[in-house]
């Protein structure tokens, strides 16, 4: 006879407000233990110890390779307390669907006695809007009870920084350097891979999250794991050795992006099919985030001036006040008439101290 | 694609009775009968001919409800093969399959799953790789990735295919060896022409086939991590282990086919079968459906007189240099029959021909080699083809020395 397959289903943190003080009480385990070699300041890291601090012990986490295969777990060291596989990177959705199979029919069939684990794979967005996109795609379609989380540092960081369709436009990175003929770096702009997940996967739990919103992220991850059927998160999470920034700025960049308009967080959740837009309480011109980084260093003012068209796109997309002087800053000249000139020399500069 | 139903499907239950039961049966649908006695908990398929029709009947005996398992359709290859890398590493048996091209797309994963020691299966029926397009059968693709660390025989009956699957399953699984399994078939010759097939009894099953039970499953009640990251200097160790678990498959294989059958009552060669070998002075060595062909050309001419035999190979990964040295010694010519293509190999010709060389190159007597491309493109091999290689390891025998390394048959006087 089959046996009930029982499953988890775990709180949510509360959340009050969303500024940056509040600090509810947190499980005090973390399944993503300290002793793994990412560079300070590492987005990705810190978002995937937040994963595992929502998603507890009983849980199994799968990684396709990227950056947090061989970073977390070099030479033969990890740095996880629950179990964990490296998949090729293009398998994450794949081999997830493959755990999550076994699972459903080991419980079933009484050959495994238990709760149904959490089941979390971490893709790159290399892996997960690139090369492993199909398999992502799969998982989703077949409705497998797991969790798929595109860690996006928006490049092929592990492979020494190549772009990856979320490599935003302008984005310097070895496969896109700027040079005389192409100015902007790189000319394509990024793949709305969340977007893509939510549209075409209608009964999944899809969400965007930043790291830096940490119990957003946190609640999330429990959100779509409570959730009976496929669920998909792609979290913004910096890279120091790619962005080029000041190391402690990770998780001030995770607001930035999303205080200028660049990155949309939002949930959409299945039974009622509507995205919940968070809007920041505050709104920077995107300027502002550029110039905190290296690999916009290059940037010219009609570059700039698109970035800006594109996240005022992007504001009135979720119904947002878009102020006047960011209209204003569509024009290329506007830059030069705020002392701006070549605006990525901010960020030049901060190349160069680095 | 069109979709081919075998005549007699899936309307076999397992025996309730103790008696066997005979049904007639296709390749493909022995395959699937072999995955539902061996209680597969996840069964992974991407559609390709002609193993398509393995994973269509387990799909309609999922449907009946004769199976419970999980059916997972995948997007590709690559994520089929990754699905059942999943399910096997989670503690699942998995069962996937594939042929021609598809072996090929998802080729990443063989030597992935065979290093993290997942003992799953995979069934083939062979086909030819493109271009261009070509449904027929040709042993090219489970053969390109034969030093990928799996097990991988042929079966040349409906019968064997499901014996096969089991033998195998119980095999991989044993923690000595701890290795995924290619079970291969002819496509069409064997996937899709009936044969009588025994059905045993559940009992029978149970007590050859004990649970999978992976010593070191993705478990929360015993977390481990798989596949970290290494440096150079620990590599070699691991290679080394899997280097070893493959030899020490040769000993397991013999122990299993003996129990098998002791239990099942059919007895298979260890990994050569031998065809009126003893007093021969040559030697077709061959794989798979054409050595059915094979004997009844064998049989014609020892009544001309030739002294001629078959050796048909049951495994070719690992590959028993012992059992060739021993049964193929003693003879004066061998003519090594391929069905598959290995362009600008030693011989020019195909991959058999190069093991069994090798094999047989440490003895002080052994018999000249030459190779035979032939059912090449999934063409069949008729007996009078059989008749001509013959005449070409006679003519080696009364020469002292071969022609050529590789005779491609239809192609030469």
């Amino acid at each position: 006879m089959a046996v009930e397959v029982k499953r988890q289903n775990l709180p949510l943190f509360p959340i009050e407000d969303r500024s940056r003080w509040w600090n509810p009480d947190l499980p005090e385990g973390d399944p993503f233990a300290p002793g793994h070699r990412t560079c300070a300041g590492c987005g990705p890291a810190t978002e995937y110890r937040l994963h595992l601090k929502a998603a507890g012990d009983n849980t199994i986490t799968i990684g396709p390779t990227g950056c947090m295969y061989v970073a977390n777990s070099s030479y033969m060291c990890t740095p996880y307390t629950i179990p964990w596989a490296h998949t090729p990177i293009a398998s994450g959705g794949s081999f997830a669907s493959g755990v999550a199979a076994g699972y459903e029919a080991m419980i079933r069939k009484g050959k495994y006695k238990g709760e149904y684990p959490n089941i979390i794979c971490m893709s790159g967005d290399g892996s997960a809007s690139d090369i492993g996109l199909g398999p992502v795609s799969g998982m989703l379609y077949r409705r497998h009870d797991a969790l798929l989380v595109c860690y996006d540092n928006e490049q092929y960081a592990n492979t020494g920084i190549q772009t990856s369709p979320t490599t935003p436009y302008g984005g310097m990175t070895t496969f896109t350097p700027p040079g005389p003929k192409i100015p902007e770096g790189k000319k394509l702009w990024p793949k709305e891979l969340a977007k893509m997940m939510a549209e075409g996967h209608p009964w999944a739990y899809v969400a965007t999250a930043t790291v830096g919103y940490p119990l957003d992220v946190m609640n999330k991850t429990r959100k779509g794991l409570n959730y009976q059927g496929p669920a998909f998160m792609q979290v913004y999470a910096p890279c120091q050795k790619g962005f080029v920034y000041q190391t402690p700025l990770t998780v001030e960049l995770g607001k930035m992006v999303v205080e200028c308009g660049l990155f949309l967080v939002w949930e959409r959740e299945p039974d009622t099919g509507k995205y919940d837009y968070f809007v920041p309480d505050q709104q920077h011109l995107v300027v502002e985030y550029l110039k905190l980084q290296g690999r916009f260093g290059h940037l010219q003012s009609e570059h700039i001036a698109k970035i800006q068209a594109h996240a005022n796109r992007k504001w009135e997309s979720i119904g947002a006040d878009v102020p006047p002087e960011f209209r204003d800053a569509e024009d290329p000249a506007y830059y030069a008439k705020h002392g701006l000139g070549k605006a990525g020399a901010t960020a030049t500069a901060t190349a160069k101290a680095w | 694609m069109s979709v081919t139903i075998d005549p007699v499907k899936t309307d076999v239950k397992p025996a309730e009775s103790s008696a066997p039961k005979t049904v007639r049966i296709s390749g493909c649908t022995a395959a699937a009968l072999g995955a539902k006695f061996a209680d597969v908990d996840v069964v992974t398929a991407y559609p390709i001919r002609p193993y398509t029709a393995i994973m269509m009947a387990l799909a309609q005996m999922i449907a009946d409800g004769e199976l419970d398992a999980e059916y997972i359709h995948s997007d590709g290859e690559h994520s089929q093969f990754s699905i059942a890398l999943g399910a096997g590493s989670a503690g699942a048996r998995a069962y996937t399959g594939s042929s021609g091209v598809g072996v090929t797309y998802g080729y990443e994963l063989f030597s992935f799953i065979s290093g993290a020691r997942i003992p799953l299966q995979m069934a083939i029926a062979d086909r030819t790789l493109d271009p261009p397009g070509d449904f027929g059968s040709e042993h090219t693709d489970a053969l390109c990735t034969r030093d990928m660390g799996w097990l991988m025989g042929w079966a040349a009956t409906p019968q064997e295919v499901f014996d096969k699957t089991l033998i195998a399953y119980r095999i991989g699984e044993d923690h000595r060896v701890l290795l995924p399994q290619m079970v291969c078939q002819d496509g069409y010759f064997v996937s899709h022409i009936s044969g009588e097939v025994e059905l045993p009894d559940a009992e029978q099953v149970k007590a050859f086939l004990p649970p999978y039970k992976l010593p070191f499953a993705l478990d929360t009640k015993t977390p481990v991590s798989h596949g970290a990251q290494i440096m150079p200097e620990q590599g070699p160790p691991l290679q080394l282990l899997r280097a070893k678990a493959m030899e020490d498959a040769v000993p397991v294989i013999r122990e299993v086919t003996d129990l098998f059958g002791d239990i099942f009552g059919r007895r298979y060669a260890h990994f050569i079968e031998g065809y009126r070998l003893e007093d021969a002075e040559i030697a077709f060595f061959i794989q798979g459906a054409h050595a059915t062909t094979a004997k009844s050309a064998v049989d014609h001419l020892r009544e001309k007189g030739v002294k001629i035999g078959i050796a048909r190979l049951l495994w070719f990964r690992p590959f028993p240099t012992e059992d060739a040295q021993k049964l193929l010694g003693h003879l004066k010519a061998v003519g090594v029959v391929e069905t598959n293509l290995g362009l600008g190999g030693a011989t020019s010709g195909g991959a058999l021909a190069l093991d069994l060389s090798t094999a047989l190159y440490p003895l002080t007597e052994r018999p000249l080699l030459t190779s035979f491309m032939a059912g090449m493109g999934g063409e069949a091999v008729p007996t009078h083809e059989f008749y001509w290689m013959a005449e070409k390891l006679q003519k080696v025998v009364r020469d002292g020395r071969i022609e050529k390394l590789a005779h491609w048959v239809g192609f030469e006087e």
